[in-house]
């Protein structure tokens, strides 16, 4: 994995983007470094493609900085074009140019003045890295959507960037594909060290890919879980203040309660599982039968229904150990303080 | 009906026999309405795009009015044209009346809203991604209008044909901005409308299908033009 040498390579200020009358996005600080994958996690509407566009300089911000590189991008326009031809990106749901394959990869490097044979040993050289080679002469909009995604893939490479963002790059591919488009990001992250910045709303794939998540909801950089995420009212009673779903309440620390948030959510990692009741201090606790079980290399996610699913993630080992199904009953312990307002 | 088969006939002499007369008129006619064509074309492209590729205020209005442009009567245009043109007028100096020029001249400021108009409907008709990918791509402002424009060329095609078609077709600014002038301004809409006056209906018919002939041609190339473009 390389590193960057002294400035992280992006590094983002105070970010308001609003549409109309809505704020769309609002991060105070994020430091992206080179050479790494990084994964935005959101459902739709939750800022992902918003703050894509910005970090590619599609989208000014209505308020904060950027910097790449070390360099405020908004204050020199030198900077910003030259930020600007370090990277690129591959839309949600990528547009070929109406000709042949060849001429879509071609596009770029004409724009840079490369030499047609150049530009041609790029092309091939992109192709193959994406599995298409053959493919020149094809007419663009007679490809599968699959073969187009990677089509544009390739034209993205053929342009060696050092930033490379990817706005949902699985999200209109079939399952085969998937696996095929996921090594190949993680190759080129490894072999050439670009950097991939990319958006899905599958927690899984961003952890699968990315070194580093982040998770995004309503705009806001949240801690980086969407599964426990719940809707409700803070309500306070004699026995303290609690998060009301409407169909369970979840203990919430004190400092809460003038709080008008609708959203709480719990990481996985923080919930304690146990076959027995579990005597803590923990204020939460709560009795559910396991609904699903997944697992990603070392990790097993179970959802647990306990009037709201849980998610709650385990190690394999511990996993084995508990002797766990579908349809076990089990419980569910966490402290107040592990659940999150937004 | 028989004016109809007397004509038939007529035409088929006058074009197999090579009537330098008609070709004269035929020759005369496309050049000045391509002229046209190509001057409202280099006007009336990038106005559209202009137009249709940005947000401003007050471009409904431009729009509507570009849209009522199109509808601009060719004997206004006639009227207008000669009102400036003639010898004690505005432009009289330029002695431009009553020449091929002043032809291309009205026929050009009919074509031009068309072209524009279809010009800013095809852009607006265009996938907000093409700007976009060119832009991830690298491209600058330019770049971005030219690969927008090669992307809605079918529809900006069409756009100059229809515009050519108004331009080779319209009778009213020809006729009283070039005045019919035989060998010199006479086109096949004003030779037409001449011979039809003096009952020459043979005449007037050979050169009617002359006329649809051309407008046929030009939509078969540009019909070849797009089936080479979408289906291979």
């Amino acid at each position: 994995m390389m590193m960057s040498a002294r400035h992280p390579q992006f590094e983002l200020l105070d970010i308001v983007h609003w549409y109309g009358g809505k704020k769309a996005l609002e991060i105070g600080h994020l430091v992206l470094h080179g050479g790494e994958i990084y994964g935005f996690v959101g459902p739709n509407g939750s800022g992902k493609t918003t703050l894509l566009y910005i970090m590619n300089l599609l989208l000014r911000p209505t308020e904060g900085q950027i910097f790449f590189e070390g360099k405020p991008i908004y204050e020199d326009a030198n900077c910003r074009s030259s930020a600007q031809r370090k990277m690129t990106m591959v839309l949600q749901n990528p547009y070929l140019f109406d000709t042949t394959v060849e001429k879509n990869l071609e596009y770029s490097l004409k724009l840079r003045g490369l030499p047609r044979e150049k530009r041609l040993g790029l092309v091939r050289d992109a192709l193959d890295e994406v599995g298409l080679v053959g493919f020149e002469k094809r007419r663009a909009r007679q490809l599968s959507g699959g073969e187009a995604q990677l089509v544009a893939l390739a034209r993205a490479l053929a342009l060696d960037p050092r930033v490379l963002f990817l706005d949902e790059p699985t999200a209109n591919v079939d399952a085969k594909r998937i696996r095929q488009l996921e090594n190949i990001i993680t190759k080129i992250n490894r072999e050439r060290g670009t950097t991939v910045v990319l958006t899905t709303h599958n927690l899984d794939e961003a952890y699968r890919i990315a070194h580093r998540v982040f998770s995004l909801f309503e705009g806001n950089l949240v801690s980086p879980t969407m599964h426990n995420l719940f809707k409700g009212a803070i309500r306070t009673s004699r026995e303290g203040t609690c998060f009301d779903t409407g169909k369970i309440r979840i203990q919430i620390p004190s400092e809460y309660k003038d709080s008008e948030s609708e959203h709480a959510t719990v990481d996985p990692d923080e919930i304690i599982l146990s076959r027995e009741p579990f005597v803590s201090s923990a204020r939460n606790s709560f009795a559910g039968a396991i609904v699903q079980i997944s697992s990603e290399g070392d990790r097993v996610y179970l959802d647990v229904e306990s009037g709201e699913v849980f998610r709650v993630e385990i190690t394999g080992q511990s996993f084995r150990e508990m002797g766990l199904n579908v349809r076990s009953r089990i419980y569910l312990t966490f402290k107040a303080t592990s659940v999150h307002i937004l | 009906m028989s004016y109809f088969t007397e004509g038939l006939f007529t035409a088929g002499r006058l074009l197999f026999t090579v009537d330098p007369e008609v070709y004269g008129i035929v020759g005369l006619s496309l050049r000045i309405s391509l002229t046209a064509t190509f001057l409202a074309s280099l006007v009336g492209v990038p106005l559209g795009f202009l137009i249709g590729s940005r947000d401003f205020r007050g471009k409904a209005i431009v729009v509507i009015v570009v849209h009522t442009l199109m509808a601009l009567p060719t004997v206004v245009v006639g009227l207008l044209g000669y009102a400036i043109l003639s010898r004690q007028a505005p432009l009289g100096f330029l002695e431009l009346l009553f020449t091929p020029r002043a032809i291309i001249m009205g026929e050009f400021i009919l074509s031009l809203p068309i072209i524009t108009a279809l010009t800013i409907s095809a852009i607006h008709g265009l996938d907000r991604r093409a700007v976009l990918t060119a832009q991830t791509l690298g491209a600058g402002k330019f770049r971005v209008a030219w690969t927008s424009l090669m992307e809605a060329r079918y529809s900006v095609l069409a756009a100059v044909i229809v515009g050519f078609g108004r331009a080779a077709s319209e009778v009213g600014s020809a006729m009283m901005l070039g005045g019919n002038i035989r060998f010199y301004t006479r086109t096949m809409t004003t030779a037409i409308a001449l011979e039809t006056s003096k009952g020459e209906f043979g005449f007037a018919l050979a050169l009617g299908l002359f006329l649809l002939l051309v407008v046929f041609s030009v939509n078969i190339l540009l019909h070849l033009f797009q089936m080479r473009g979408r289906v291979r």
